[in-house]
């Protein structure tokens, strides 16, 4: 199926003359360019059938729709308050060393945004790490090294 | 339909009767009392209760509620920062907000003294500043397109230029981007935000931040005055306020006339005005000496050749009208050459007919339509953009917007109105003789309207038959080819009757248009620098005021002078023009009655039919699987749009619009090039699917048509062009 | 009193995520028994069981269903708010992972009170683990033939904790940017898709099938008269066991903090307690005497919310938690109503110089007073959320931000468990559109 014909399909759930198909729409185009460029904004408009500028003012409004090029893999490190009092920072600050990059930045060789992010829902197992999405709890800065090396060999 | 029902609501201790739903802040109009507001705009569809500027306090709810959602139910009190220190506290605090990041550019903002945000910070806003830290900044001012600049730490994000391009002229291209503090108002990527309406946002924003190039820096409103007229560019006859300073006109503004325009204009009514200071603005007569070519002559002359051209060729002299004169200006030309020299043929871009003042319905009628029936292939936006704003807000307002009389929800609906855009439409008699069959004569709401191509078509047709009712007899050989306006000159019909006639008499407002084959050139003035009347497309009288001086004499002046030599009485004053057509037309109304925001008036003794020879236009239907090519005049073009250098980024791209049926058949996809060929000629243009147009039609602005029309043969092209 | 699992019930003895396994214990019956009342009846059985929305609010579940209107021509929408982005809350992450099923089952009744065909389940974007089990169990019991006339879909937001406020997520859902509506009018009448809507958090939901199990009268017996039944209390923080324990509401706190969540860790001092999730006021080491529950909590002075505590030890700085917290805030606020958009980072100015050193006294005052003109100003929650927390850390607390302005800077020196945290609205390594860095 082609990106334009999926998204018709996610149209399909919803009424029609609704636009509730555009963040799944926005989410399925930055997984296919990797995040949302001018192309993808534009294919996706077409699809939803509505204005580019329509769907670049709801892609920026959300913190995983990324407007920037990202790295192949994401890795968001929460510090909000109960992250924060277990020692968030300090597994921040071992990202950064490890990767030599500072958090909201990616790796020179593109392969990894590093991002401080607000409260995943894991505050019971601070500190709260997603890598592509998929958490890793109870993190501290010396296990940090273990999920870099599960991520393609680590930087 | 049923009275409101009324209740009583306390304002301030000021009891008023309104409406049972009517709005709070309107409400509290009603008794005298001003609820400030600034994201709050009824134009603008339903309150979004934003910017908390209208808090207000309410008995029995303990918090704040902002005014602008409130809606009046009987018993309600109301308490305004007036009487409540809750509200004051509110209120203060609001603007105390607004004005933490906004900079001090108040000397330097155009919109200083005409600025809401500082009227309301006068009257209810903090003394001083609390805020000691870094304010917000942005790169500023940034143009959004060539005729409007952003500048986005004035912005206070009340929202109203975004709702504007979403709920009004659902563009969609203007919108905010970011979250929080961090959210800014933009366009997609540098794309200029296009359009037939994006000047409005300019007077919706009640700061200085969406704010017109063409008058940066140039006034203050202590400098200015505001002249109230009336739009001259399109049949609509917006009411608008020409801003003048130092006998300049600077800026175009609406004035709001609730059942025209509501208060919208388009950007050629807003923008094109420069067009008054026109680097080839004829300023003197030019006549043409053998051998020598155009040589600038006095009036004095100008009138004498004049009279010699007309006596030599009377009985033959035939007449071309653009139809954007006033009806004062017909009138004279009429009783001149009609009268005085006893030439009666008359030719106006288009026909005219009076069969639809059976239908006659203001514009914001449609907006209360259940069914509107959108008729002809040219899009209603390029001939009279308002009407298209109406058509949207009709659709908002829950009518079903259809194309076709047929369609089954027509017999079924209460009130149906039928819009009429071309090609075609013998002046209003088709859609008038539709508006027959379907029976809506007399029926509340129920009407139909034609859009003409010309501004004052009615006004000009029916100010030339009034004059007189000698018909005369067709010139066989034209001794003389008087055209009268800029789209006369430009029209190569014209032209070429010109090079039948013996000699050409050209009234223009600009040189280039006739330069190469008028005889006699005399300079032509602006819809802004007359005083007169228009009828627009509603059949409304509407009255313009002169707004500067024009740099030459006054067409009522001239042809007073002319008719003089024969015997003919023209008086050089509009108003009293009027009064000779006024009694045989408009029923003896006096020209200071026509009013500033005119009421629709009937006419009975406008003639019904006022035929008028009109230019070939094609009238083939398309048969299945064949395409018919429209190509229609854009709103963006034009001599005023032209010498407007800040709006040659809106004129239309060489594209040809067709159907997503006609694409598929032809393995078309927008971008690809298609050639379109009929007879013989053939052009290339890129391609461009519109999912909303049927199959069968196919459209180009017609600059880019390089005279094609009618059935066309359209292929995908085998070479793309360089 | 001994954790009783209500909403978790079984999950700890089987895959609950399994159809059959659900089944096997009595699942879907609720269901059943729904349809065979009619909506009236049903929605009465709900209100008797006064079922107060776990999502924060506490507004009784049965009362806003009735307030649905059923004769609207529109469709009825059923809407779960799975959008958990409360600061200190994780437990309908576990729902949804651990018995999406009993979510789902609650869903087909509280659908069929309100008449509705169609019911979105709206997940926050990051978890994307829960929404892989949710889907998959939506689309087990689809196929099983479950769900009659009724459809659910899985609906996932893309990053934005103000979606988990009502109307923002209406917005959200229906494509837009997610900001507030104003009320009226309220979602019962004119709700997603303007028709009318009923908007639940996944717990309030999850818990409809036990009302059904056991009867609304049983199910009112529990917990404490004005809030009954469990709830289940996400615990974070400066704590020896962190986690997720579901209690009877009316459990005292200091069982929670101590018994189960076994104390502060490190054999630190216990300094404050933020009940509610990090939007409400927080409560000093002696106001911890108080029952779990929605007015017990209203009556101290703050709010039993996402009942989610987070627990601070005398190692953190109360600045710095200040900080932190409006910053969050700022980062979140959606930037359409004046108050929130320009008072949080305004706060957060006025914060920062606190801390370091470079603030008056006055400025104490100026904080106090720009919150209250965010208080009651705002569009919707977010606003006073932001001021909740710092207000209360000002007035309880006042003595250390009054030491940071006589000492000129934190008087942690450096180390507070707080210090140097990383707030996502700091790290932009470009400007945001159109920014420019002031130099």
């Amino acid at each position: 199926m082609t990106f334009y014909e999926e998204v018709q399909e996610i149209r399909a759930r919803y009424p029609e003359e609704s636009r509730s198909a555009a963040l799944p729409a926005l989410r399925l185009a930055q997984e296919k360019h990797g995040w949302l460029s001018r192309q993808a904004i534009e294919e996706t408009a077409e699809a939803l059938e509505v204005t580019p500028a329509f769907c670049y003012s709801v892609a920026t409004f959300y913190d995983l729709l990324h407007l920037e090029p990202v790295g192949k893999h994401t890795i968001d490190v929460c510090t909000n308050l109960p992250c924060a009092l277990s020692g968030a920072q300090r597994v921040v600050e071992a990202f950064e060393s490890k990767l030599g990059i500072r958090a909201g930045e990616t790796t020179p060789d593109g392969e990894v945004t590093l991002r401080a992010v607000e409260c995943l829902g894991g505050c019971g197992y601070a500190t709260v790490v997603a890598v592509d999405d998929r958490y890793h709890q109870h993190v501290r800065a010396d296990t940090v090294a273990e999920i870099l090396e599960g991520i393609d060999g680590g930087a | 339909m049923s009275t409101p029902e009324l209740v009583r609501v306390t304002i301030d201790e000021r009891d008023v009767h309104v409406p049972k739903g009517t709005g709070i802040v309107e409400t509290a109009l009603a008794a005298g009392v001003e609820i400030p507001v600034f994201c709050y705009e009824p134009r603008l569809g339903a309150p979004i209760g934003a910017c908390r500027m209208c808090l207000v306090e309410v008995e029995g709810t303990p918090k704040l509620q902002t005014g602008c959602t409130l809606t009046a139910q009987d018993g309600m009190v109301v308490k305004t920062a007036r009487t409540s220190e809750r509200a004051a506290q509110g209120q203060n605090g609001t603007l105390e907000f607004i004005l933490v990041n906004h900079p001090l550019d108040c000397p330097v903002c155009d919109k200083g003294g005409e600025c809401p945000l500082q009227d309301l910070t006068f009257r209810y806003g903090p003394g001083n500043t609390r805020m000691s830290f870094e304010k917000l900044t942005f790169e500023k001012p940034i143009p959004i397109s060539p005729t409007i600049s952003l500048d986005r730490e004035r912005c206070i994000l009340c929202y109203r230029c975004t709702r504007f391009s979403e709920g009004v002229s659902e563009d969609g291209q203007l919108v905010a981007a970011n979250r929080g503090a961090m959210s800014v108002i933009t366009t997609f990527e540098d794309l200029p935000y296009t359009g037939a309406f994006t000047g409005n946002v300019t007077e919706l924003c009640p700061v200085g931040a969406l704010l017109p190039t063409q008058y940066r820096f140039e006034g203050r409103p202590w400098e200015i005055v505001d002249v109230p007229t009336v739009c001259g560019l399109c049949p609509v006859g917006c009411n608008i306020n020409a801003t003048v300073r130092e006998g300049k006109v600077k800026r175009i503004l609406s004035r709001n006339h609730f059942e025209v325009d509501e208060g919208w204009i388009c950007d050629k009514g807003r923008f094109a005005f420069t067009h008054l200071r026109a680097e080839d603005r004829l300023t003197q007569p030019l006549q043409r000496v053998r051998r020598h070519g155009l040589e600038a002559v006095s009036w004095e002359q100008a009138v004498d050749e004049a009279a010699r051209l007309l006596r030599e060729a009377r009985g033959r002299i035939v007449t071309v009208l653009s139809g954007s004169e006033t009806v004062e200006q017909a009138y004279a030309l009429a009783k001149l050459l009609r009268v005085g020299l006893d030439s009666h043929q008359a030719m106006l871009p288009e026909e005219i007919s009076g069969a639809l003042d059976a239908y006659r319905l203001p514009l914001s009628a449609i907006r209360e339509a259940d069914v509107v029936v959108v008729l002809g292939d040219v899009p209603v936006v390029e001939r009279a953009p308002v009407v298209d704003l109406w058509i949207k807000s009709a659709r908002r307002n829950g009518a079903k917007v259809v194309d076709d009389t047929n369609d089954p929800a027509v017999p079924e609906a209460e009130r149906v109105v039928l819009v009429w855009s071309g090609p075609g439409g013998r002046g209003g008699a088709t859609v008038a003789k539709l508006a027959e069959k379907l029976g809506l004569a007399g029926r509340d709401g129920c009407g139909a309207f034609y859009l003409p191509e010309t501004p004052n078509g009615r006004g000009v047709a029916d100010a030339w038959a009034a004059c007189c009712d000698d018909e005369g007899e067709a010139v066989q050989s034209i001794g003389l080819l008087v055209v009268s306006g800029d789209e006369a000159a430009a029209d190569e019909n014209v032209r070429a009757l010109a090079e039948q006639a013996e000699t050409t008499i050209v009234v223009s407002m600009y040189g280039g248009l006739a330069a190469g084959w008028a005889d006699l050139l005399l300079p032509g003035t602006s819809y802004l620098e007359r005083d007169g009347t228009f009828v627009n497309l509603e059949g409304r009288l509407q009255r313009l005021r002169r707004t500067v001086e024009p740099p030459c004499l006054d067409e009522l002046d001239w042809i007073s002078q002319l008719a003089a030599r024969f015997d003919v009485g023209v008086a050089p004053y509009p108003a009293a023009v009027f009064a000779e057509v006024s009694e045989r037309v408009y029923g003896g109304l006096a020209f200071g009655d026509v009013g500033e925001r005119a009421p629709l008036r009937f006419y009975p003794d406008a003639q019904e039919h006022v035929g008028r020879e009109s230019l070939p236009e094609p009238q083939q239907k398309a048969r299945r699987g064949e395409i018919r090519l429209v190509a229609y005049k854009p709103l963006f073009s034009g001599a005023a749009v032209e010498r407007t250098a800040e709006l040659q980024f809106q004129r239309p791209q060489p594209e040809l619009e067709i159907s997503a049926g006609d694409a598929r058949r032809r393995k078309l996809a927008s971008g690809d090039f298609a050639t379109v060929g009929s007879n013989g000629s053939a052009i290339t243009l890129p391609v461009r699917v519109n999912r909303r147009l049927r199959d069968g039609i196919a459209r180009v602005a017609l600059e880019h048509a390089s005279g094609l029309g009618g059935i066309v043969e359209i292929a995908k092209a085998e070479e793309v062009p360089a | 009193m001994a954790e009783r699992r209500v909403l978790l019930a079984g999950a700890d003895e089987r895959d609950l995520t399994q159809l059959a396994e659900y089944r096997a214990i009595g699942g879907y019956q609720g269901v059943e028994k729904a349809r065979a009342m009619t909506p009236d009846e049903l929605i009465a059985e709900l209100e008797k069981a006064i079922l107060r929305g776990r999502g924060g609010a506490g507004f009784p579940m049965g009362r806003k269903a009735s307030l649905i209107d059923r004769k609207s021509a529109k469709p009825k929408y059923l809407v779960v708010n799975a959008d958990e982005s409360e600061p200190g809350a994780f437990k309908d992450r576990e729902v949804m992972a651990k018995v999406p099923h009993r979510l789902i089952e609650g869903c087909l009744i509280a659908a069929h009170a309100i008449e509705s065909r169609n019911v979105f389940i709206y997940i926050r974007g990051e978890y994307l683990t829960e929404y892989e089990i949710l889907a998959g169990a939506v689309a087990e019991a689809r196929e099983a033939g479950i769900f009659g006339d009724v459809d659910i879909t899985v609906h996932r937001g893309a990053g934005a904790y103000i979606c988990g406020e009502e109307t923002a997520l209406l917005e959200s859902l229906e494509g837009k940017r997610g900001q507030p509506r104003p009320r009226p009018p309220f979602p019962p009448i004119q709700g997603l898709y303007m028709a009318p809507t009923q908007i639940n958090n996944v717990c309030t939901i999850a818990t409809v099938p036990v009302i059904l199990e056991i009867g609304a009268e049983e199910f009112a017996k529990t917990g404490v008269p004005s809030s009954p039944g469990t709830a289940i209390f996400s615990v974070s923080g400066n704590v020896a066991r962190p986690g997720n324990y579901e209690l009877d509401l009316g459990t005292p706190m200091r069982e929670l903090i101590y018994e189960h969540a076994g104390g502060i860790a490190d054999g630190r001092e216990l300094k404050a307690v933020i009940p509610g999730g990090s939007s409400v006021p927080a409560l000093t080491p002696d106001q911890i005497d108080v029952p779990l529950d929605y007015d017990s909590l209203g009556a101290i002075g703050t709010f039993f919310g996402a009942a989610s505590l987070i627990v601070v030890d005398d190692r953190c700085c109360m600045v710095q938690l200040a900080i932190r917290s409006t910053k969050f805030y700022a980062h979140e606020s959606c930037g359409k109503c004046t108050p929130c958009r320009v008072g949080t980072r305004w706060m957060v100015q006025i914060l920062e110089s606190i801390e370091n050193g470079t603030a008056s006294h006055a400025d104490l005052e100026l904080l106090d007073s720009v919150g209250d003109n965010i208080l009651g100003k705002v569009l919707c929650a977010l606003g006073e959320f932001a001021v909740y927390p710092v207000s209360s850390y000002l007035h309880k607390w006042r003595d250390e931000f009054v030491a940071h302005i006589e000492h000129g800077g934190c008087p942690f020196e450096g180390s507070s468990s707080l210090e140097g945290i990383l707030a996502p609205s700091d790290q932009h390594a470009h400007t945001p559109a159109g920014q420019e860095a002031l130099v």
